[in-house]
């Protein structure tokens, strides 16, 4: 067993942040990401979202490999829960593996949370729990892959970043398209004249 | 026009009917749920279409969906 725990502030109100969240896939930080599905939807009485989903992830195995191994033992299926209490603010996603579950188990929680100081940020704290299952180096590959948990978290609030970036972008290019197309009419009808 | 790059489905058949309804229920997130609206879900149709589609290939690829609670009971899972 191998806890990982970390704690990142975002400078993006918690509503842009979560926007993004639920809009991570695809981003160049996690290319192995091949399929994103939700598998249920639903709102509680307390009128928080629940989402259940399903993403598949592909290792990046050289083609060769993959001929020789068969393309369904070079993916791996992760189940996401995740629930957005929009009163609370509050987002809190569970993910954990549902494939290669004989070999390895990690179990991922994040929480997001509008800066309890500062209203315009967001606080994210992410664990992971990883478990190497019968394997007598099992500690030592568990500190490897809390390492990896680790820099893939980085990579994951870069993903967040680049996320809302482009989420920015669009609503500026909304924007613009939406002066334009009023100012056409306005100016054709000056001319009109 | 697309600004945004889309995500595939797992059903390579349902990746329209996936991106329709993200669509769908990502501009009512924005614009309803998050802002505290409770009025209807306009996605539901376009949801039971992209459902019938997805859990089809779910099965068809054998992927263990199951009611898998994170550091649950049922964690000691066997097989993959």
């Amino acid at each position: 067993m191998k806890i990982w725990t970390s704690e990142h502030i975002f400078n993006h109100p918690w509503e842009t942040v979560t926007k993004a969240a639920m809009q991570k896939y695809p981003n160049p930080m996690n290319p192995s990401v091949f399929g994103v599905d939700v598998l249920d939807r639903t709102v509680d009485q307390q009128g928080r979202l629940h989402s259940k989903r399903l993403l598949s992830t592909e290792w990046g195995l050289p083609s060769i490999v993959k001929s020789i191994i068969g393309n369904a033992r070079t993916c791996t299926y992760v189940q996401e829960h995740s629930v957005v209490d929009p009163k609370e603010k509050t987002l809190e996603l569970k993910s954990t593996n549902i494939t290669f579950t004989n070999m390895v188990s990690v179990d991922e929680r994040l929480i997001y949370k509008p800066h309890p100081e500062e209203p315009e940020k967001t606080v994210l704290t992410q664990e992971a729990i990883i478990s190497v299952k019968g394997v007598s180096l099992s500690s030592y590959l568990e500190g490897l892959m809390a390492n990896t948990i680790s820099t893939n978290a980085g990579k994951g609030r870069e993903a967040m970043e680049w996320v809302i970036r482009r989420l920015n972008a669009e609503i500026e290019e909304l924007a613009i398209t939406a002066r334009g197309s009023i100012r056409t009419p306005m100016a054709a009808a000056v001319t009109e004249k | 026009q697309e600004l945004f790059l889309k995500m595939n489905s797992v059903g390579e058949g349902c990746t329209e009917l996936k991106r329709e309804y993200d669509q769908c229920f990502n501009r009512w997130f924005a614009e309803k749920f998050l802002k505290g609206d409770r009025s209807g879900d306009p996605c539901t149709e376009m949801f039971k279409k992209y459902q019938s589609c997805v859990q089809k290939a779910i099965k068809e690829k054998d992927i263990p969906i199951d009611g898998v609670e994170f550091m649950g009971p049922n964690k000691e899972k066997p097989g993959s």
